[in-house]
């Protein structure tokens, strides 16, 4: 899921000082998840916007804020509140936002959350980093731990010297993503894996902004 | 004769390091160039060392070349993608440069710009393929180059790293990869460094042993706790604490030349890289003291 954590407050509330009326928009997927656009969420940016005498007009949690038109149809029924509001406050994630801005060609668009990284939950609303969408999986033959992503360095080939007794040198308190791909490799009798040279990595694929299209042309005309 | 040459002599080699300064005042490296030409092999000169922004190591190889020292070109993946690093191979190249030391480098975390977008398009074994192909005139995208190089490329191991047993699997990569040479991290324990020969000398690569000099037991403490990969033993850092605050340097020159000697004596590995680290004027020292002056 795309893990958002809450701008600061004040700095917010400095951004959109000029607009007086709102709409809130959240997403029930994974700003749900990470507390950032739930209901309890929406509810609390409207207590503070209103403790600073502005004006809610209305606020929906959209079933996946990121599908356009979806999203879209859903605020079919509240397009009374958003037509009184000034600006719409995103509080989901980077998507969620564009989405909006799609949706509301004629109003500024605000989010109110950053967006940070591709995550797992490991525990309740505690997440981590394992996959970098770098647009080519290498993890087959790194034992399924991804070294794009769990390297800071991003290293193919094994661990660089600052591997400190199987920790990240860059960060002390994770441990060593090359000591864990040997572990794992080693655990299901695949060190073979680790000794083939894995090739400087295609970056074309990740050449920014991608699309994709998987429906086939018959789909497009229904 | 060149660094290539006198290493594949079977002759026991001596490199030293030259970190580039940072600014345009070069007179107190000029000086140490000048204390180490003639006595040593060659000189690493780093590539903006622990991520610190210097002057370029290859405007320095330069320097180093003029200066009547045979430089390595010491090169990091972390500032540069492949097309900077394969451009200034050729560059350094055709400046007189032969040798290359290729590293994947410090994080930018550990240096002085650590906001600092860090590169890692490629890394050391990568790098290495990268200069095994130019030496065969193809650039990396397979394209022929007008001239190709004809480098001396190496690369560095840990052999004290913990596993070691990824460390090793990275070592067989980069002999494979083409590296001629490797200059370990510092070595501490000679009894232990031999274990990890008896494993290298299965390759046809030259390896000289990394001599970090002691200055005092805070120091060897320090390393041992920050800095991975490095072990000093427990019966050195006594030593040093023996000699005293004064005598405690001399005594740190003494252990590295002790080494030295003993890894020449023993025939356990083909040479030294002595990184100093700010010490420069006393590598002159403990090579008259290992006997090698």
């Amino acid at each position: 899921m795309i893990i958002t954590s809450k701008k600061d407050r004040s700095a917010l509330l400095e951004k959109i000082k000029k607009y007086n009326s709102f709409f809130l928009i959240g997403c029930s997927e994974c700003a749900s998840l990470c507390g950032t656009g739930n209901e309890e969420a929406l509810n609390e940016l409207a207590q503070l916007l209103e403790a600073e005498g502005k004006k809610v007009t209305g606020k929906v949690v959209p079933k996946t804020g990121c599908q356009t038109l979806g999203t879209k149809i859903e605020l079919k029924k509240d397009k009374d509140a958003c037509d009184a509001a000034e600006a719409i406050i995103v509080m989901s994630c980077g998507a969620g936002t564009q989405s909006a801005v799609e949706i509301f060609p004629d109003k500024p668009v605000y989010p109110s959350n950053d967006s940070l990284f591709l995550g797992n939950m490991t525990r309740f609303q505690m997440f981590d980093e394992r996959c970098s969408l770098c647009g080519e999986c290498i993890i087959d033959m790194t034992g399924g731990i991804c070294p794009v992503t769990n390297c800071p360095k991003g290293l193919l080939n094994g661990p660089c010297g600052g591997t400190n007794d199987g920790n990240c040198e860059v960060s002390p308190d994770i441990k060593c993503a090359w000591v864990r791909i040997y572990e794992r490799l080693n655990k299901i009798n695949r060190l073979d894996d680790m000794k083939e040279t894995l090739e400087a990595k295609d970056w074309s694929r990740n050449r920014k902004p991608r699309t994709l299209v998987t429906r086939t042309k018959e789909e497009k005309k229904k | 004769m060149s660094f290539r040459d006198i290493i594949n002599s079977g002759k026991f080699v001596v490199t030293a390091e030259i970190g580039p300064p940072k600014g345009t005042d070069i007179k107190e490296m000029l000086h140490h160039m000048e204390l180490l030409r003639g006595k040593i092999d060659a000189a690493n000169i780093t590539d903006n060392q622990s991520a610190v922004m210097r002057i370029s190591s290859i405007a320095v190889c330069k320097l180093a070349l003029e200066n009547g020292l045979e430089p390595i070109l010491q090169m990091t993946c972390r500032d540069r993608n492949r097309i900077g690093l394969q451009a200034d191979l050729l560059g350094a190249y055709v400046l007189g440069i032969k040798n290359v030391l290729c590293m994947t480098g410090d994080h930018v975390s550990a240096g002085d710009h650590k906001q600092a977008k860090p590169v890692y398009d490629v890394e050391s074994v990568q790098l290495l393929k990268i200069v095994d192909g130019m030496n065969n005139g193809k650039d990396m995208s397979g394209n022929d180059l007008k001239g190709s190089t004809d480098y001396f490329q190496g690369a560095v191991v840990t052999p004290e790293s913990n596993p070691i047993e990824p460390q090793l699997i990275k070592f067989g990569k980069k002999v494979a990869a083409g590296a001629k040479f490797f200059q370990t991290q510092a070595i501490y324990d000679i009894e232990k460094f031999k274990t990890f020969m008896k494993h290298a000398r299965q390759y046809n690569v030259k390896i000289m042993a990394g001599i970090v000099v002691l200055k005092s037991a805070g120091m060897a403490n320090f390393m041992n706790n920050f800095v991975p990969g490095i072990k000093v033993p427990q019966n050195l850092i006594d030593e040093l604490k023996a000699a005293g605050k004064e005598k405690a340097l001399d005594t740190g020159l003494n252990i590295a030349a002790r080494h030295i000697k003993q890894l020449r004596d023993e025939k356990i590995c083909d040479g030294v890289h002595i990184m100093a680290i700010g010490m420069e004027d006393k590598v002159p020292v403990i090579m008259e003291r290992a006997g090698l002056l």
